[in-house]
């Protein structure tokens, strides 16, 4: 039991900083182009989601031992990622609108949400788990706003990193109420979409 | 349980406020990094086939205070971001009645024609800044940095007409493809993007074939990492699965 509570805080900070070397060698790659640079990102987080989902949950007092539990139904949380995800394009939409045609933007938004998902997957998922066994979730929502905010600093500049760093808090906020990652792709979705008509 | 419930509410409402007062009316940033591609060329006078859904071009202006003639650094765009430029403080000289400046970037409806063996690509612009009240001409003490859009196909560089004749100017494309380009601009003006008459559009086969491998190729990607994903839970699921309890022939067994 001992054992298992001091080695969690190790854990913690390992998949906080593989996320963050995740983030980096992207950055590294980017002159290399952004097919490689995406796809290294996408592939680094995919493997950190699933180490850590195959390694076991030690018990902790902060967690209650084991994984926490959905408070949400998979419906609920459902609507409750779409309209965080509306709420957060709300003060965009009455801007002007871009030009992009719509027949090119499903193929993008693919791609976009696959990228989203494997984010939050990384973020709200392994990294969130952690940080909740080890201190609390509001440590744990915290922590990810932060690396959210820090993994996004490459590509949009210091300029981004308040408004990111909100957006990872609410979506941390969103993980802890509903329990579940899936909510917090769907919102972070839906607010990447709007890039296409609204930037 | 309740803890986390808590901690969540307060979270969201908070990170949501904050999220709702940062953007503050301006364009949603990506959160995951994906590039999204640039809107189609504005045209003022589109070729043929992209008069269908050519949207005009947009202009941009803004007014800077003057104090003794001298006016502040500042910048102006126009509302499609096809051109942008910046200004250092005293790049600009007001006359000394002057109270501000109105900077203006228009796209130009009759544009004059090229120089010869030369092509104009895209729209020419024309900036200018006058004083307000109108008690003289402002001008252009030192260079001021001018970012032009240029549309697919050949570039080679922005050329400035100052009422006489065009001219060349050093330009500096943007990295990574981005279909923009930047001068130190030495006067008011008529500003356009420029190429060789008859060079070619830039869309060799390789250049084509790199575009497309890159498109498809993080789409492949994607793919890939779906179905990897997909197949981990599937089987995760089916170890987590109860499997049935047999009926024991013999022997106690293992639990």
């Amino acid at each position: 039991m001992i054992q298992a509570g001091l080695a969690a805080p190790r854990r913690a900070m390992r998949v906080t900083g593989l996320v963050l070397a995740a983030a980096l060698l992207r950055a590294l790659l980017l002159p290399a182009g952004d097919l490689l640079s995406t796809g290294v990102f996408g592939a680094c987080l995919l493997a950190i989601s699933w180490a850590e989902r195959a390694a076991p949950t030690p018990p902790s007092p902060a967690s209650g031992g084991g994984t926490l539990p959905a408070a949400m139904g998979k419906v609920a949380s459902i609507v409750a990622g779409l309209m965080v995800g509306a709420i957060l394009l709300a003060p965009v939409v009455g801007g002007r609108l871009s030009g992009r045609p719509l027949a090119d933007f499903w193929t993008w938004a693919a791609i976009a949400a696959v990228i989203a998902t494997l984010e939050e997957t990384a973020i709200r998922g392994a990294l969130y788990q952690r940080w909740s066994e080890e201190a609390s979730p509001a440590v744990a929502i915290v922590a990810g706003a932060a690396v959210f905010a820090l993994i996004h600093l490459p590509r949009y500049g210091l300029a981004a990193m308040p408004l990111d760093a909100a957006v990872g808090l609410a979506l941390g906020g969103l993980r802890a109420v509903s329990g579940r990652v899936l909510p917090c792709a769907i919102a972070h979705s839906i607010a990447d979409w709007g890039a296409w008509f609204w930037a | 349980m309740i803890g986390a419930r808590r901690a969540g509410l307060t979270a969201l409402a908070l990170g949501l406020i904050a999220a709702a007062l940062l953007h503050c009316g301006g364009a949603p940033p990506l959160f995951d990094g994906i590039i999204v591609p640039p809107e189609p060329y504005r045209w003022e006078s589109p070729p043929a086939n992209l008069k269908n859904g050519n949207k005009p071009p947009l202009s941009g202006e803004t007014t800077l205070p003057v104090s003794n003639g001298q006016v502040p650094g500042g910048g102006v765009q126009t509302g499609d971001n096809q051109v942008i430029m910046f200004f250092g403080p005293g790049a600009f000289k007001a006359p000394p009645a002057a109270q501000s400046v109105k900077c203006t970037i228009e796209p130009d409806a009759s544009p004059p024609p090229a120089p010869s063996g030369v092509d104009i690509r895209g729209n020419v612009y024309r900036v200018n800044c006058v004083a307000q009240p109108d008690t003289g001409a402002v001008t252009v003490t030192s260079t001021y940095h001018l970012t032009l859009r240029f549309p697919p196909g050949a570039f080679q560089e922005i050329q400035y007409k100052d009422g006489n004749s065009w001219r060349a100017l050093t330009t500096l494309r943007a990295p990574g493809g981005d279909p923009y380009a930047s001068v130190n601009a030495p006067g008011f003006g008529e500003y356009a993007a420029t190429a060789p008459t008859g060079a070619p559009s830039g869309d060799s086969i390789f250049t084509v074939l790199g575009r497309y491998v890159e498109f498809y190729g993080i789409l492949a990607f994607v793919i890939l990492f779906g179905v990897i994903a997909i197949i981990q839970e599937i089987r995760r699921r089916r170890r987590r699965a109860p499997t049935p309890t047999l009926p024991r022939k013999r022997g106690r067994g293992n639990p």
